[in-house]
């Protein structure tokens, strides 16, 4: 396998891990410095030649091959194995509708989330429970964070450069947790895509603002009540490019799923109550219309750890969720 | 020990990619302006003006005008073909946000390659980013109108703010448009 990047030489790691933190190459943290032969592992955990093109930002005019996601994914410290995964969150931000020019180098910084379908979940050890969002966990840091640094150095979105954040936020160290598939009978995010419950799929969602939406009372009503609510404090426009594919998550905690699946709620049922009440009129300065397709843009993921009695909402910037398959080599 | 490791960055395209400006007419007098608005606040208030100052004042034959489906985002092709078959020279912008500047800068660079003479009107706050995307697309010299504080970027203005700011471009629109 032949790699065509540069090289650099330093004596040692610490000397290297300078020399990238140096030269911006970094999130201000520490990295592994990426080897050839790591690299080279990488690659072939994916099954990938390095000069396979994943996609390209034409605003930029850069095409993005497997060989920079490789190095990335090496310095954000992913194991081999992670790779398809990083892969297929690369491609779903390259996906027209993902946006990716605009939902990197806005005002607005918006984050984005890597959501994990299927059984690779396990088998790599992504976390779906307790305190899934945070961290502590070794695939969801890293694959969050290799998401981040191939933004950074391959889509060459440098803040206060191309990237023109006015805060940024926390979430874009990274961002990255499964589906608790496991914990209801209810139908997996990727199922209700269109994929197959055996396949293991990454959700791509731009993330503007993150709400969170506490509801302690038990009618399953009521829950879903304060989420709609909670969206419709600041509403979502209309964004003629993205149209009907724009669609906020719902990340669904334990506390809420336990009474709504008591109360023989689905995810499709639920959809359909929360996009009506999405959906609807703007009613005040703090009741605005989230203006969404169909029930189907309301997307529910089930994550988190009992306790709380509380749940999230992810609304998108100018962009949709976007979904990629991850392929094994 | 020596440590040998791998650049993570994509080279830039601009590094081998060569570019050069539409020829320039001599005046505006009997061209079309062509305006690629990206719709960001009220900036289509501005753009609006100025072409009624530069038909006012330089004769200008007329203008044709899109809004794109979204701030970051190229024209639609039905738009693109709108621009290029009506315009003989353009404005892009309005150049007030992080993705939209920067695209608005592509805008304004594409039509150069396809031979219309154009300029991208930004504020001050976004000019490294779209002097970034000059350089990464290997046109560093190329020039702007800027326009500056106490105007927010972001655009929204009222009225007679936004003929304000149009009188404050006109001139470097002129200039930039024209030999």
């Amino acid at each position: 396998m032949s790699l065509t990047s540069s090289t650099v030489e330093n004596e040692g790691w610490v000397e290297a891990v300078d020399t990238y933190i140096d030269n911006g190459w970094t999130d201000g943290l520490p990295v592994i410095p990426p080897t050839v032969e790591a690299v080279e592992a990488m690659l072939a955990a994916g099954g990938m030649d390095g000069t396979e093109v994943l996609g390209e930002i034409p605003t930029r005019d850069l095409v993005v091959n497997a060989e920079k996601v490789a190095i990335n994914s090496v310095m954000a410290g992913c194991l081999p194995e992670y790779f398809p995964v990083v892969v297929a969150a690369v491609r779903a931000h390259l996906q027209p509708l993902a946006n990716a020019h605009s939902t990197t180098a806005t005002l607005a910084g918006a984050a984005h989330a890597v959501v994990v379908n299927g059984p690779i979940r396990s088998e790599i050890g992504v976390e779906c429970g307790q305190a899934c969002l945070g961290p502590g966990f070794r695939a969801n840091a890293t694959i969050g964070r290799a998401h981040r640094l191939v933004v950074r150095n391959v889509f060459r979105t440098v803040p206060g450069v191309l990237d023109r954040a006015s805060f940024s936020w926390p979430l874009r160290y990274s961002f990255c947790f499964g589906e608790n598939e496991e914990h209801s009978e209810w139908t997996p995010l990727h199922v209700l895509e269109g994929y197959a419950p055996g396949d293991d799929v990454v959700t791509l969602m731009s993330v503007m603002r993150y709400l969170v939406a506490t509801e302690f009372e038990p009618e399953p009503e009521a829950i879903l009540e304060t989420i709609a609510d909670r969206a419709r404090i600041d509403g979502l426009l209309v964004d003629d490019f993205v149209g009907d594919a724009r669609g906020v998550m719902v990340v669904l905690g334990p506390e809420h799923q336990r009474r709504l699946v008591d109360g023989g709620w689905t995810k499709e049922t639920m959809r359909e109550a929360l996009w009506e009440r999405m959906d609807a009129p703007t009613a005040g300065k703090h009741d605005n219309r989230v203006h969404l397709a169909s029930p189907e843009n309301v997307l529910i993921v089930c994550a988190g750890g009992p306790g709380l009695a509380q749940s999230n909402l992810l609304i998108p910037h100018l962009a949709a969720p976007t979904h990629e398959r991850v392929v094994r080599p | 020990m020596t440590i040998v490791t791998l650049d993570p960055t994509t080279p830039a395209p601009g590094d081998t990619a060569a570019f050069s400006m539409a020829p320039r007419p001599v005046s505006l007098e009997g061209q079309t302006l062509g305006i690629v608005a990206n719709g960001l606040g009220r900036s289509e208030l501005m753009f609006d003006a100025l072409a009624e100052q530069l038909v006012k004042w330089d004769d200008l034959a007329g203008s044709v005008k899109v809004v794109k489906p979204s701030v970051a985002v190229p024209p639609w092709p039905d738009q693109w073909q709108q621009i290029t078959d009506g315009a003989t020279v353009a404005v892009t912008g309005f150049g007030g946000c992080g993705s939209c500047s920067t695209r608005s800068m592509r805008d304004a660079l594409d039509l150069e390659a396809a031979g219309i003479p154009a300029v991208c009107i930004v504020h001050e706050a976004l000019v490294p980013a779209v002097q970034a995307l000059c350089r990464l697309l290997g046109a560093a010299d190329y020039p702007f109108v800027t326009i500056g504080y106490p105007l927010n970027p972001t655009a929204m203005w009222d009225e007679d703010e936004a003929a304000a700011v149009a009188a404050l471009v006109v001139d470097g629109v002129r200039e930039r448009l024209t030999r």
